[in-house]
């Protein structure tokens, strides 16, 4: 079963956040079907739709590796199930 | 793939992250109907591995959730039968002796609440509430886990006040059990009128008879996310901030909603209901007081302060009530004074009385919650604050409680800290005119003219 999660991504900008970000999910072996990005006063935010088979990773590992490269590359980093973001604005 | 645009994306990760917004608790309400035996003792196992069993894994899941949509699920607990309906005694020691089964099954499990040490006497005393009603100090005063909620009171029945008044004693008496904690162990007992089967807040959380087998009930919160709301739009008419609170409960809701769903289908339990309330923490922020200063009041207790809670109270249900149909527990703004940093505030200065908050009692949940009062305070002026608290209930067809806590040797004004979620208080002062004759009169106050609706 192919999951999809919200992958937003926020702090200050610098050089190659969108590429850090993008090679880490892609050693994770999943899929960005969607992205978003903008930089507004210095601030980069970032907005992702990732996908994955169960068999390639998980949400731990994916949440666990993409916290670590937030962490290295001073950004804010949450990986959520894209339920929670339906349920609250569509009924 | 459903179309979420970018701003309600960042809309939800701002929420979580700067406005507190959480899942304030997931509760497992358990039957307890096969657990009776003709000995305590026997009960009490019985009753130890049926939560074990059932609640096992409650734990695991709310983390699981928690992890798969980022929003923090604060407490995880469990709600049981009215003990006094599942333990047939007349012995206050079996009592305790359940209620310690109780806590370390609590224990057991890894949470931090256990509810339903209770009993329903609004139209008399079977002889096991009676006993669990006099184990209540002991039982709660020497446990840690154990939450105890007694019923006094309902629209259909009136006020027991022979209850009223037993209860006042017991009060009384936790406190002086607790006194070296701050009398805590009143946080911990709630007195109600019309006491609702599926609130899965504590202390007054029980599983009643109407309820299935097991059932997960979800409490939301978000008062920061309310506050927000508010803060951002100063120039909004009353209208116009009514229609803006009915949005953002409804939003918070939708994520009750799909845990509450989840939570059930995992745990092999029905779904029971979702709480709309908005609960406050100690946390800057995280306040009901806060919400109404934001509202254009100096500080709760302003006059005006009634109009705008229920107001607000109003906008949650209504907004709540969009996103799922399945309402119930106590679904209000709550108003406990040291569970709110800005209401504790509010009463330390003076702007707030207890006199007013016994006004707001009657347009929102759930009554006099968590305030703190004298150690001295007699019994009957106790049990008067109660029977007051339990007609405003009555009257109005609404579950009200008073969960009182008479500091052990404090004075007004003194500061009482109760830790972690409940918070710290100042003593408030408490009408000195006597009630003697009144409260001495016993009996019951006889069900209202609303309770004729058929």
């Amino acid at each position: 079963m192919r999951t999809t999660v919200i992958v937003t991504a926020l702090g200050p900008d610098s050089h190659g956040l969108l590429a850090q970000v993008a090679t880490t999910i892609a050693e994770q072996d999943a899929n960005i079907d969607d992205v978003s990005q903008t930089v507004a006063n210095g601030m980069f935010t970032m907005i992702m739709f990732v996908s994955f088979d169960q068999s390639e990773t998980t949400m731990a590992q994916l949440k666990e590796a993409l916290e670590a490269t937030g962490e290295r590359i001073g950004l804010q980093i949450h990986v959520q199930h894209e339920n929670i973001f339906r349920f609250m604005h569509r009924v | 793939m459903v179309f979420i645009t970018a701003e309600e994306i960042l809309e939800t990760v701002s929420m979580i992250r700067s406005e507190n917004l959480d899942v304030r608790a997931i509760t497992m309400g358990i039957s307890l109907d096969d657990c009776a035996d003709r000995e305590a003792r026997r009960t009490a196992e019985r009753i130890h591995a049926k939560v074990v069993r059932r609640a096992g894994r409650l734990v695991d899941v709310a983390h699981e959730l928690q992890e798969k949509y980022g929003i923090p699920i604060v407490n995880r607990r469990v709600s049981l039968t009215p003990i006094a309906e599942v333990v047939g005694s007349d012995d206050p020691a079996d009592l305790v002796e359940v209620a310690h089964a109780l806590d370390a099954a609590a224990e057991e499990v890894g949470i931090d609440f256990i509810g339903g040490f209770s009993a329903l006497v609004q139209k008399g005393f079977t002889r096991s509430d009676a006993a669990l009603i006099e184990a209540i100090p002991e039982a709660i005063g020497g446990t840690r886990r154990v939450c105890s909620s007694v019923n006094v009171a309902s629209t259909r029945a009136g006020i027991n006040m022979d209850a009223v008044v037993r209860m006042a004693d017991v009060v009384l008496a936790l406190a002086k059990r607790t006194a070296t904690h701050d009398s805590i162990g009143c946080a911990k007992l709630v007195v109600f009128c019309n006491v609702p089967e599926d609130n899965p807040f504590m202390a007054g959380a029980l599983h009643g008879s109407g309820e299935p087998e097991v059932s997960i009930n979800v409490a939301i919160s978000g008062p920061g996310v309310v506050r927000t709301m508010v803060a951002n739009h100063p120039d909004a008419s009353l209208i116009e901030l009514a229609d803006l609170i009915k949005r953002t409960t409804f939003k918070i809701t939708r994520v009750g909603e799909l845990v509450a769903r989840e939570a059930s289908q995992m745990l092999d339990a029905q779904m029971g209901i979702i709480d709309l309330s908005l609960a406050p923490t100690p946390a800057v922020g995280d306040s009901i007081a806060e919400i109404l200063q934001a509202m254009g009041l100096e500080q709760p207790g302003a006059p005006g302060t009634t109009a705008a809670l229920a107001m607000l109270n109003d906008a949650v249900k209504k907004g709540g009530t969009m996103a799922t149909s399945s309402t119930g527990g106590l679904s209000g703004a709550f108003i406990p004074v040291s569970e709110d940093a800005a209401m504790a505030r509010a009463a330390a200065s003076g702007a707030l009385t207890i006199e007013k908050l016994e006004a707001m009692t009657a347009v929102c949940s759930l009554g006099l919650d968590m305030i703190v009062v004298p150690g001295d305070i007699s019994r009957n002026a106790l049990a008067g604050m109660i029977a007051d608290v339990m007609a405003i209930g009555m009257i109005n067809s609404k579950t009200t409680g008073a969960r009182l806590i008479p500091a052990y040797g404090k004075q007004v004004g003194e500061w009482v800290k109760l830790g972690g979620l409940f918070g710290e208080a100042p003593v408030m002062p408490v009408s000195a005119a006597g009630n003697d004759a009144f409260v001495g009169r016993g009996g019951r106050i006889p069900a209202p003219l609303q309770s004729l609706t058929n």
